[in-house]
């Protein structure tokens, strides 16, 4: 054994995990504050008020008078609000160790471009000239960071994972629990079909194009899981080289962006019903942040335009069902087969390894638990009223607000993707990693598409009607 | 070789969040590297991968705190 002197440039002691991870992971923390706001909606619901004050939104508007109007009359409200998530999000980017000070910053710029991307998502003319609020936002940010450029400590307030995560944990709230139990299990089963062949796809055409085995298995996953994501987990999982987890990093990034644009535009040309939509977003999309961009800029138009049929809850509900509930959750079974399967079959490293299946539960997106109670708490609230007495007084009182919050949290991680994606930054992905994980991509794409707009057409367009 | 101290508690072994987001670029973009999938995986400065907290080899190399030292 010998002693290396700790670099001091370097950062200080491994985080461990255990009871720790309660405070020391994003998940958790999104968690805590999800189920916090919903459960602070609740309270205030059974005490005959609302949080539906502090969950103010831009309303719909046809002149800059009505706008300026709105925003002259609610500045308070917008004061709090922000203040609200300032120190929600705040205490979390403290205890995950970040700087709060530049979080603070950079959330003040954040929040001003929230405010304008949300006020022209609700311009009379706004799907007239396809100004989604996602789309805006991601290119707005695209924009700033990759031409204007932006201060790098900025990135302390551009946590798209926390966002995201804190959203989705808002959306349970609004999606019933018996849907995610009826419609859970063909979610589930669509999304392991393409996810397995996606993976088997990428990863063969990789290997036969000469790559390492361990990079074939993180190409797979990224396009087949979660994206980035799942890419993370199983480099660590099979104990990959350090540059194959950017190489992922960056086919994930560069494909999720195009289908952000394009999965919406391709559904508009077909006119797909918003639940069929969501479906194949969800089945075709690699990273959650990215796919519900795209779900809810095509949900945004049902409604709007002639010939999409459905809400846009219908996409995203079933754009959530299938990435989160039908994909996302078992990116720990794949971590687990495939540590199992580079520590036994694959070349060896010089490392040595003891898999256990405990690996399941440590790489669990923990998050998914905070959506799934949301929902639960929701729903048990619900089966206390009728439907009409629901739709009086629970939606309008408890389930709007947390859904407009939800709204925010979504804004917030859209405007951070573009943010923190630096192109130039990115590494160099190379030919054939490029080939094979475009293999998986229009696999990915058609067999989505089969499954989603074909076979279970009439299963999605008719989802929570 | 099995009987070396684990990965986590090597000199050679780095998994703070903000480490493993300046060191694979991209990663906040879509991810994070406060997520729970990562788990306590880091980055082994001598074998150049990523690995588990658990982990081991022979070239495990105890961790001095000389950030202690340097200030004292």
């Amino acid at each position: 054994m010998s002693t290396v002197a700790t670099d001091l440039a370097a950062p200080p002691t491994p985080q461990r995990s255990g009871w720790s991870e309660l405070w020391l992971k994003e998940d958790w923390w999104a968690i805590w504050l999800g189920l916090g706001i919903v459960l602070a909606a609740l309270v205030l619901f059974t005490q005959g008020a609302s949080i539906g004050w502090l969950a103010v939104t831009p309303p719909k508007w046809s002149s800059f008078d009505q706008l300026g109007a709105h925003f002259a009359g609610n500045l308070g409200r917008y004061a709090a609000q922000f203040a609200v998530w300032l120190v929600l999000f705040g205490a979390g980017i403290a205890a995950l160790g970040h700087k709060v000070r530049d979080f603070a910053l950079a959330f003040v710029f954040l929040y001003l471009l929230a405010v304008a991307i949300f006020a022209l998502g609700q311009w009379d003319q706004a799907a007239k000239y396809n100004l989604e609020p996602p789309l805006v936002a991601l290119a707005l940010g695209l924009v700033l960071s990759n031409l204007l450029g932006l201060p790098r400590w900025l990135d302390a307030g551009f946590r798209v994972e926390f966002y995201i995560k804190t959203g989705i944990v808002l959306l349970g709230a609004t999606l019933p629990f018996t849907l995610i139990v009826w419609a859970g299990p063909v979610a589930i089963g669509q999304a392991s079909v393409i996810s397995i062949a996606t993976f088997l796809v990428i990863y063969f055409v990789a290997v036969k194009l000469g790559l390492d085995r361990r990079l074939a298995a993180t190409l797979g996953v990224g396009g087949a899981v979660c994206g980035v994501s799942a890419a993370i987990a199983v480099a660590g999982a099979v104990g990959a080289k350090r540059e194959h987890a950017p190489i992922a990093i960056t086919l994930v990034i560069g494909w999720a962006i195009v289908m952000i644009f394009v999965l919406p535009l391709v559904a508009r040309v077909l006119q797909l019903p918003a639940g069929v939509a969501g479906a194949w977003i969800g089945s075709s999309e690699f990273a959650d942040a990215a796919g519900l961009a795209a779900a809810q800029a095509y949900g945004d138009l049902a409604g709007h335009v002639d010939g999409i049929a459905g809400t846009a809850d219908q996409s995203i509900f079933a754009f959530t069902l299938m990435k989160v509930v039908g994909r996302d959750v078992w990116i720990g079974i794949w971590a687990l087969v495939l540590a199992v399967i580079a520590t036994t079959r694959w070349e060896k490293t010089g490392i040595d390894r003891r898999i256990d299946a405990g690996e399941i539960w440590r790489r669990f997106p923990k998050f998914v638990i905070g959506f799934l109670v949301a929902s639960l708490i929701v729903t048990l609230v619900a089966t206390q009223h009728g439907m009409a007495d629901f739709d009086k007084t629970v939606k309008p009182a408890l389930v709007n607000p947390v859904k407009d919050l939800r709204s925010w949290a979504f804004i917030f991680c859209f405007l951070s993707i573009g943010l923190t994606t630096r192109f130039r930054e990115l590494a160099a992905a190379g030919r054939k990693p490029f080939i094979a994980f475009t293999s998986g991509v229009v696999v990915n794409v058609v067999l989505g598409f089969l499954l989603s707009a074909v076979m279970f057409a009439g299963y999605w367009s008719g989802l929570a009607r | 070789m099995t009987n070396a101290a684990r990965c986590g508690d090597c000199a050679h072994f780095r998994n703070a969040a903000g480490f493993l987001e300046q060191a694979l670029p991209g990663l906040a973009s879509l991810s994070s590297g406060d997520a729970s999938v990562r788990a306590d995986d880091g980055l082994c400065l001598h074998h150049d991968r990523l690995v588990a907290v658990g982990d081991r080899c022979a070239a495990f190399a105890a961790r001095v705190e000389a950030q202690a030292t340097a200030r004292g």
